[in-house]
């Protein structure tokens, strides 16, 4: 059965390069809009990954990190988490632990923009990893 | 006694004049105990060696109730200085008043046993006039010198009416002298003039001191109400300037994101079409597509480094400081590098103690000057090698990037680290920002960068040499 990939970006055309991206190596991809949209396509479709942007209306990404560490979304835990963002990585942790006291807690970090097999790599990476947990 | 001590121990948050008046007073401690050393040395002298008789023993008991009362004010004038600041200048003089008027009454006793009208001590009221008026109140000092002239003409009074007996200094005056009117009327009018003189002349000069006092301290209020004004300007305006700050750097975030996000969808579908994700291309278009997606890289690049020179300038590098192994740093960098390098046919070589001291900064930004170092050498070295060495000196730990390039041409060597410079002898490559951004971070680090070429050891390419100083382990544990 295909991978399915949970893509949240409020980029349209980032939804679609990386769709096809994704697409072509046979990953079912799945796409929100931003963090609200998000959530909801993570309880409903459960994704084997969920790739995130940080910067986004309505609700960005370091709202949806810190509303997973909630208990009420422990079943979605074991979903590994790749941040795909233009926000250089030194500057979003320093803003989420000012923010929320937690340590930034994602399984992976790439800045934007990232060459396809680079994102492949990582993608197949935290898929096999999340494998490997059961 | 008085000591400097004590006149040191008096409880802060006196004012000068308070302080002065307490100061003055402990100076009427001490004229007593001389008066009193002043009075045993004379009669001890007058009997003794200038043989003059008369009876000493109503004068060494006089003494010791001097010293008594004396040693009464020198614990009154202490408990004071430990009082309540404010409360001072009232209870002091009152204290002064009653102490003053004790020593007359000493002074006239005195005289009445050694000679009276005889005795030359008769003038020595005037050292009460220039005490009182240096401590006490002015119209006090003319009850003083009013009270002396009175006791000394009861005294005198008293003795040529015979209402009290007379004791004749034989050998020094006349045994009639006390009777002749005259006398008595010429020595009380000078005695008068003396003292009204004299309290006339010192309290006008001590009101004037304590005018003065006043005045230096209301100048000195005023110009703390000034100092405290222009305080409060600077700080409001340092509290805009920060605000302003946080402003622009909120506005080059936002401005970044916003720039960027437009190039990063474009990057991201040209390398969808150049990876052959959405179907085959002719090599034309590959060639073409593939182009455009190296000046966006440029461009993306271009807008990093140029967004980066106002965060450092406005000294966000100091929010990223932490601890940090420089060791870790460079094992992060070189990993890519050593692949590039090594694509070029380059050798890429890394010395560096075991054992090196963490320094404080930020590791990305030394990551940023450490990969730009290394990837202008890789870039201006056809063959050869790179050699990336640190070393620890006493007071900070020095990086040494040398290769054995092309070199920079002596002209260029000046302008180096401009922004927008790239050197003469070399094709436009980068953003001509890498060295003079290395050099801000360098510089935010409170550490040094340089460039010699040709390299002094090899005589050929160039090194780039930048320090960070070492943490002193005492500020270690503040944060």
């Amino acid at each position: 059965m295909a991978q399915k990939i949970l893509v949240v970006d409020d980029d349209p055309d980032i939804l679609d390069a990386l769709t096809m991206i994704l697409e072509s190596q046979g990953y079912e991809v799945v796409t929100a809009r931003d963090g609200v949209e998000g959530l909801a396509n993570l309880k409903a479709e459960e994704p084997d990954l969920m790739i995130l942007d940080l910067l986004m209306p309505k609700m960005d990404g370091f709202s949806v990190l810190k509303e997973l560490q909630d208990p009420r979304w422990s079943k979605y835990k074991r979903i590994p988490i790749l941040i795909l963002t233009s926000v250089r990585e030194e500057a979003s942790r320093r803003r989420y632990e000012l923010e929320t006291g937690l340590e930034l807690g994602v399984d992976d970090y790439v800045e934007k923009p990232m060459p396809p097999e680079v994102l492949l790599e990582r993608v197949e990476k935290l898929i096999n990893k999340k494998k490997g947990r059961g | 006694m008085i000591s400097e001590s004590s006149i040191e121990s008096v409880a802060p948050g006196y004012s000068p004049e308070e302080a002065a008046l307490l100061m003055r007073l402990r100076v009427f401690v001490t004229m007593r105990w001389i008066a009193i050393l002043g009075m045993l040395v004379a009669t001890l002298v007058a009997s003794q060696v200038l043989d003059i008789s008369f009876p000493t023993l109503p004068v060494y008991l006089i003494c010791p109730v001097i010293a008594l009362y004396n040693v009464v004010f020198y614990f009154q004038l202490r408990a004071i200085a430990g009082g309540e600041p404010g409360t001072i200048v009232h209870k002091a003089r009152m204290y002064g008043n009653v102490h003053i008027f004790l020593d007359l009454i000493a002074l006239t006793v005195l005289l009445h046993f050694t000679g009276g009208i005889e005795n030359p001590l008769v003038f020595f009221y005037v050292f009460h006039i220039v005490l009182a008026s240096i401590a006490l109140h002015f119209r006090v000092v003319y009850v003083v010198a009013t009270g002396a002239l009175m006791m000394v003409g009861l005294l005198v009074g008293l003795e040529y009416a015979k209402v009290i007996p007379h004791v004749n200094l034989e050998g020094f005056a006349a045994p009639t002298l006390y009777q002749d009117g005259v006398y008595i009327l010429a020595v009380l009018l000078a005695l008068a003039a003396i003292l009204y003189g004299t309290t006339y002349m010192a309290t006008a000069i001590s009101g004037e001191l304590r005018k003065r006092q006043r005045q230096v301290v209301q100048l000195g209020e005023e110009l703390l109400a000034e100092k405290k004004d222009e305080l409060e300007q600077v700080s409001r305006e340092k509290a805009e300037l920060t605000e302003e700050k946080d402003r622009f750097l909120q506005f080059l975030s936002i401005a970044a994101h916003d720039l960027k996000a437009p190039l990063t969808a474009i990057q991201g579908f040209l390398w969808v079409m150049v990876g052959g994700y959405a179907g085959e291309l002719t090599d034309k278009q590959k060639n073409m597509l593939e182009r455009s997606s190296k000046r966006i890289t440029e461009l993306l690049n271009l807008i990093s480094d140029l967004l980066d020179i106002p965060r450092i300038e406005t000294g966000q590098i100091l929010t990223e400081m932490k601890d940090v192994s420089l060791k870790q740093i460079l094992r992060n960098c070189l990993q890519e590098q050593r692949k590039v390098a090594k694509e070029k046919g380059l050798k890429l070589t890394v010395e560096i103690p075991e054992q090196l001291q963490r320094i404080r900064g930020s590791g990305p930004r030394l990551q940023q000057v450490i990969t730009n170092l290394v990837d202008n050498a890789i870039q201006y070295t056809p063959e050869g090698t790179i050699t990336v060495s640190v070393k620890e000196r006493r007071d900070d730990i020095q990086v040494e990037i040398r290769d054995t390039g092309i070199g920079i041409p002596e002209e260029d060597m000046p302008h180096l680290f401009d922004d927008f410079f790239r050197a003469s002898n070399v094709e436009v490559k980068g953003t001509g920002l890498g060295l003079s951004i290395s050099k801000r971070i360098i510089e935010a680090h409170n550490g040094e960068i340089w460039c010699e070429s040709p390299c002094p050891e090899t005589s050929q390419g160039s090194r780039f040499t930048f320090t960070l100083p070492k943490m002193r382990k005492r500020s270690r544990r503040q944060r």
